[in-house]
């Protein structure tokens, strides 16, 4: 079907293109593309091919039972409600990309469309774009269904497009809300936080639950097994389970869902497209008032060459939520980890050095990008009569300090516990941080900080490094602590020590080897 | 080597798989203003970002003020300031923080740094901006803040590239006004311009360069002399064979 130029339908072909570009599929940034591209279709029909063959086995093992039981449509349920946090990050992040990142909008609204056509095939498009992922690994069982005659499972598709539809209204709600009470720079970095938050959400709970509450399974299965009894509040005939019902296929709770989602889609289009011709755009125009200083201006000449450039960096990024909300957000997963290793005491020390190495690698990989490789001005540094060593190394302190300072307590906590080994995760701790920064430094390339998300697509190489170079020293920390106490198995260990350090100390070579940057 | 030049090439050479710029012999006299003109593509920003130190000639040489760029780069780059088109800027400072950092780089002391960072800011109207990051600032502010960036240094060479493009009429004429008080004041300035009119009013002499090559160069009676004459624009299209 050709859907004529301008028409709402051809809009959201033109959003799900891009949508599809997002995903790899696209032909963006210069030549070599289109090898990379057919690749990529080829890893993702790999995929599917593999996920039609786990389905084939789900569906006619499920349909030798007959009708789907109690326990699968909880399943299906549990499922449905574990992806709606994932499914309202994703939603969090689109709604910030398409109404503020991809600029397209003056020109989209400029144009004779009208914009509640345009409101209504943004959120078409971030409702296809929340899905996608969802049918990728799921719709495998509606297409084995369709094959095997059992109908029912291609209830996935309505079922997964209304809970993205759902998940969609209320993430354009909810930035549109922030947008409204925070304005838009601020939106941006609360939108980034809460989805990075709501995407970590059950990765969270579920470290919460192996390390914590996992004692409580057994009390809270005998609590619980009352209110799931027939009859009872959450029983079978519980409104609770109709996603699980509508996801496999029972007609009833599957139009219910249906229309409960486009009734939101629909609502939200009616009561917030004003807003979204008016109010957005008011709101990127405006310009924030700030009020002079007294006094005039206030100037700090006569710093040293190392430490103004020091300050420039820090300033910038101390200005930049959104880069320090990204940075952190990146090392969210390992927070359980580190917390957990500091409840346990004196025997989680090798496990903590080990986690602070690769938090602090990777916070300082982190950094470099964003003040070597970032650099806003390369031209005006190298335009200066100063020496280029001297400001390549007031970025290096630049970038290293903060990973220290951020680790000095931890690591006064284990000097303190331990002395040797406290001196021994410190000595870790500063070659993992002075290794990353290093790796940057050699093969990072000149990028731009508004791509700090997508940095390891630019250079896979040089992340690949630094993924490596954080857990060798990772692996290095464990197993040379582990060996302080425990002298039967030391000799082990330090050989299996050696071997992390040497590898570590390869990734350094290879970097070295492969810089692209004069030293 | 001429004493009274600020900028000497001799037999300039860039290649990027085709020649840029292509044995280009130029010299710039002290408290001149240059304007060096080309059709895009000519090879007018490549000479330029040789002559600040961001590229290097793949043949030739050049001289700042007597030094030479290959073998005393810092003593060179001390000399002059370089102004490209877009200005080099960082979106999250303030212009007196920008200032502070500019000066730093160029290490020059606080003492004389801070009353000229004042006057600078003052004088191109962004004193009451101070205080706001430049991320906000209009294209023609950015453009006023870089250029007073460039001149906290006080350069005897000043190296602009397409410096008006984009400003308004009132900042265009700042900008205007400032490159000329700098030549007034013993300076030396050299710019690439698209807009002729700005060439015919500023230069004293014009430099016409064309596939990396120097096909003319002359005050603009001069210039007129080895055409049919008219307008500096009829003069640079007779030049250039362009229609």
């Amino acid at each position: 079907m050709i859907a004529p130029a301008g028409s709402a339908l051809w809009l959201l072909r033109h959003e799900v293109k891009l949508f599809l570009y997002g995903a790899g599929f696209g032909g963006r940034r210069g030549t070599g593309k289109r090898r990379s591209n057919k690749l990529n279709i080829l890893v993702w029909l790999a995929a599917a091919a593999l996920l039609h063959g786990f389905a084939f086995a789900i569906v006619a093992g499920v349909e030798r039972h007959g009708a789907p039981p109690q326990q699968l449509i909880m399943v299906a349920t549990g499922i449905l409600a574990a992806a709606l946090p994932m499914m309202l990050s994703s939603g969090l992040k689109a709604s910030v990309e398409v109404l503020f990142t991809r600029g397209d909008l003056d020109l989209l609204l400029s144009s004779p469309l009208p914009s509640r056509s345009i409101f209504t095939v943004r959120l078409a498009g971030i409702t296809v774009g929340i899905a996608g992922v969802y049918l990728f690994f799921l719709s495998p069982l509606a297409h084995v269904g369709l094959v095997l005659g059992q109908f029912h499972w291609l209830a996935i598709y309505p079922g997964v497009l209304s809970m993205a539809a759902v998940t969609a209204a209320l993430a354009m709600l909810l930035t549109l809300g922030l947008v409204r009470l925070l304005g838009v720079r601020r939106t941006r970095v609360v939108a980034q936080v809460l989805g990075a938050l709501s995407g970590a959400l059950l990765f969270l709970v579920s470290q919460l639950y192996s390390t914590t509450l996992r004692g409580l399974t057994d009390r809270a299965a005998n609590w619980l097994a009352p209110l799931l009894a027939p009859g009872a509040p959450l029983g079978p005939d519980s409104m609770l389970w109709l996603p699980g019902h509508a996801l496999l296929g029972a007609p009833g709770p599957l139009l219910l869902l249906s229309l409960a989602s486009l009734a939101a889609f629909l609502l939200t289009v009616h009561f917030t497209h004003g807003f979204f011709v008016h109010g957005v755009q008011q709101a990127v125009s405006a310009v924030r008032a700030t009020q002079a200083p007294a006094g005039g201006m206030r100037f700090d000449f006569g710093r040293s060459l190392a430490r103004t450039v020091m300050v420039k960096e820090w300033r910038l990024i101390a200005r930049d939520p959104q880069l320090i909300s990204q940075v952190l957000l990146q090392l969210l997963y390992l927070l359980p980890m580190c917390a957990l290793l500091f409840v346990k005491g004196p025997d989680s020390l090798p496990g903590l050095a080990s986690a602070l190495a690769f938090l602090c690698a990777s916070l300082t990989a982190s950094l470099a990008w964003i003040i070597i490789s970032a650099e806003d001005a390369p031209d005006l540094l190298l335009a200066a009569p100063c020496s280029q060593r001297t400001i390549q190394r007031a970025k290096l302190a630049a970038v290293a300090l903060p990973p220290l300072l951020v680790v000095a307590l931890p690591l006064l906590w284990i000097a303190l516990r331990h002395p040797l080994a406290g001196m021994l995760a410190s000595l870790v701790v500063t070659a993992a941080v002075a290794s990353a920064a290093l790796i940057v430094l050699w093969c990072g390339r000149p990028s731009a900080r508004s791509d700090f998300k997508v940095r390891a697509k630019g250079n896979f190489f040089s992340n690949l490094l630094e993924t490596l170079n954080a857990a060798a020293w990772a692996g290095f920390g464990f197993l040379l602590l582990s060996s302080i106490d425990s002298m039967a198995r030391a000799m082990p260990l330090l050989l299996g020590a050696a071997g992390a350090f040497a590898a570590a100390l390869l990734m350094l070579l290879v970097a070295w080897l492969a810089r692209t940057r004069a030293g | 080597m001429n004493d009274d030049a600020a900028l000497t090439m001799v037999s300039l050479c860039k290649s990027f798989g085709r020649p840029a710029v292509d044995r280009l012999d130029l010299s710039v006299r002290r408290g001149e203003l240059y304007a060096l003109l080309g059709p895009n593509g000519a090879g007018k920003t490549t000479t330029l970002r040789m002559v600040a130190g961001l590229l290097a000639p793949d043949a030739g040489s050049i001289a700042v003020l007597g030094i030479d760029l290959a073998a005393d780069p810092a003593g060179a780059k001390r000399k002059m300031a370089y102004l490209p088109d877009e200005p080099m800027l960082y979106a999250k400072l303030k212009p007196t923080e920008y200032l502070e950092f500019v000066a730093g780089l160029w290490g020059i002391d606080a003492a004389e740094a801070e009353p000229r960072a004042r006057r600078l800011l003052d004088w191109l109207d962004l004193g009451k901006h101070a205080h706001e990051l430049t991320e906000g600032f209009s294209r023609g502010m950015k453009q006023k803040l870089a250029l007073a960036g460039a001149l906290i240094h006080e350069p005897e060479l000043l190296i602009l590239d397409e410096p008006l493009t984009g400003l308004d009429a009132a900042a265009a004429r700042q900008v205007k006004d400032l490159l000329l008080a700098h030549v007034d004041g013993g300076g030396t300035v050299i710019l690439t311009t698209h807009i002729l009119e700005v060439a015919e009013r500023l230069a004293q002499r014009i430099g016409i360069i064309q596939h990396g090559r120097l096909i003319a160069q002359g005050t603009l009676e001069e210039l007129r002399g080895q055409t049919q004459g008219g307008t500096l624009e009829e003069v640079f299209l007779q030049l250039t064979g362009q229609p």
